[in-house]
């Protein structure tokens, strides 16, 4: 149930790392239930805006904000925003659900999510086992579960479609809708324009850490003109 | 605070270090205590005192201290290194809260590795020294102060260690810097400038247990007394938490 309300507010964002300026003045916001493709080539600036949003680093100027507020200063942080940055953020000696275990009591979720979560993702019989043994597709997976321990509203995710397959990539898929139809709004960052263009309703696109572009897919996209021909062409404008 | 806390101490009890760390600190204790226990000569005295000489074999729980340390570290580090620390403050984005919360952890984790350290030295020193039919001369105030000691040594070990971590942040760089401290920097210096040296917190653990972290007996009279040692051990402690808290808050989680 798309409304106005802005769930994520980025407004004139800068971050600086001496002389290499990361994301240059950024400014773009998300409705409420959409699925927005976070888009640019490597290096753009995608993972450190996400980064910004989510309070693991401080802007230089400018402020980022979800449901109008620092996200450091939410109150239930879990339940609000769940996100994925890498897809291996794990201790590899310890099992996937002591992992969650873990978060859940961290972010005082109730223990029963853990199996629940588990479930959603397809790692009840795995969950035991150390994460050591897993594959790239179940650490995705493990990635995403913790994300939805808190059954957040807003969903961030940064490359999920690396390395997963072509069953993975259609769970997914078909994981985000049923989260966006539920009500909830993803923001999901990806260089793999194929998949994107199937998933999502929203584009932003970066390019140099600035925002290049901001706008319903529909809006871009025609029969003859693929969000593919789009991107490579403001891609190119922008580079020159 | 508190579900901090026990998220924390669940991270503990779930993470394959803390057994590794427990496992290795209780068989180094045993092999120490052993070959001392057996090697020490019958009447061996220091300071004329034999029960001051029978600490060679009892005096070794301390290394529950240096390992307490090691886990402080780990706490920290682990997580910057595995990137677990995303995820633990996206949960938790208040970073104090969750450095307080690892203070709290790993100060019982570190009691509890100081508690059965000592307990283990004292228990097989003095199997050993039955064995060969030497009488034990520690008295009740020697064990009470190898057991307090040991028990606020490694309560306070850990969180400094860890406010070190917080610091430093590269895993290797931190135990390898703490190793190197404990048992070759405060040692060459207690020796040299005794003076300036017994401030230390190193010395101050070995003040407050009367055995040093390599399980001797201080031989420099310089050292101060066991509540001093304590207290200073204390500052020690929360100076480094101080600096951890804040060079944890002020940047960017990698």
């Amino acid at each position: 149930m798309p409304t106005d309300r802005t769930v994520v507010d980025v407004d004139s964002v800068t971050k600086r790392y001496g002389e290499v300026v990361a994301v240059d003045n950024a400014t773009f916001g998300l409705p409420a239930g959409s699925i927005t493709g976070f888009l640019g080539p490597n290096g753009a600036g995608k993972t450190t805006t996400l980064r910004l949003l989510l309070g693991l680093s401080e802007p230089t100027s400018g402020q980022a904000l979800v449901f109008g507020r620092r996200f450091r200063d939410l109150d239930q942080p879990m339940q609000t925003v769940g996100a994925v940055l890498e897809s291996d953020d794990f201790d590899p000696g310890r099992g996937g659900r002591d992992h969650l275990r873990v978060l859940a009591r961290a972010g005082e979720v109730p223990e029963e999510r853990v199996d629940a979560v588990l479930d959603v993702v397809g790692l009840t019989s795995a969950g035991g086992r150390r994460v050591r043994t897993y594959s790239l597709g179940m650490r995705q997976r493990l990635g995403v579960a913790a994300a939805v321990l808190g059954e957040p509203q807003l969903l961030v995710l940064d490359e999920p479609a690396n390395g997963l397959d072509p069953q993975g990539m259609q769970w997914l898929r078909s994981f985000l809708r049923s989260f966006a139809e539920g009500g909830g709004t993803v923001l999901i960052s990806s260089h793999v324009l194929a998949e994107v263009a199937q998933t999502v309703d929203q584009v932003v696109i970066i390019n140099h850490g600035e925002i290049v572009a901001d706008s319903p897919l529909a809006a871009l996209t025609s029969k003859r003109v693929t969000l593919e021909d789009i991107y490579i062409d403001l891609i190119n404008e922008t580079t020159a | 605070m508190t579900t901090l806390i026990r998220a924390e101490l669940l991270k503990l009890r779930t993470s394959r270090g803390t057994l590794g760390l427990a496992t290795a600190l209780l068989a180094l204790v045993c092999f120490v205590v052993l070959l001392h226990g057996f090697a020490l000569p019958k009447d061996f005295a220091v300071h004329g005192r034999v029960a001051d000489g029978q600490m060679k074999v009892f005096g070794w729980g301390e290394l529950g201290a240096l390992f307490a340390g090691l886990l402080g570290a780990l706490s920290i580090t682990g997580e910057l290194r595995h990137g677990t620390i995303r995820p633990t403050f996206l949960a938790t984005p208040r970073r104090s809260r969750v450095i307080g919360a690892k203070v709290v952890a790993v100060g019982l984790a570190g009691l509890l590795f100081g508690l059965a350290a000592e307990l283990l030295a004292i228990g097989l020193g003095a199997a050993a020294l039955g064995l060969r039919g030497i009488p034990i001369r520690l008295d009740g105030s020697d064990y009470a102060q190898l057991l307090t000691g040991g028990v606020i040594a490694g309560a306070l070990w850990a969180p400094l260690s860890l406010g070190l971590g917080a610091l430093v942040r590269n895993q290797v760089a931190t135990v390898v810097g703490l190793c190197a401290w404990l048992l070759f920097i405060e040692s060459l210096l207690i020796g040299q400038v005794p003076g300036f040296a017994r401030y230390l917190p190193g010395a101050a653990a070995a003040a407050i247990g009367g055995a040093t972290l390599m399980g001797d007996v201080p031989t420099h009279p310089s050292l101060l007394v066991p509540v001093a040692g304590a207290l200073l051990l204390a500052v020690w402690a929360a100076l480094a938490v101080l600096i951890g808290i804040v060079s944890t808050v002020r940047r960017d989680v990698p």
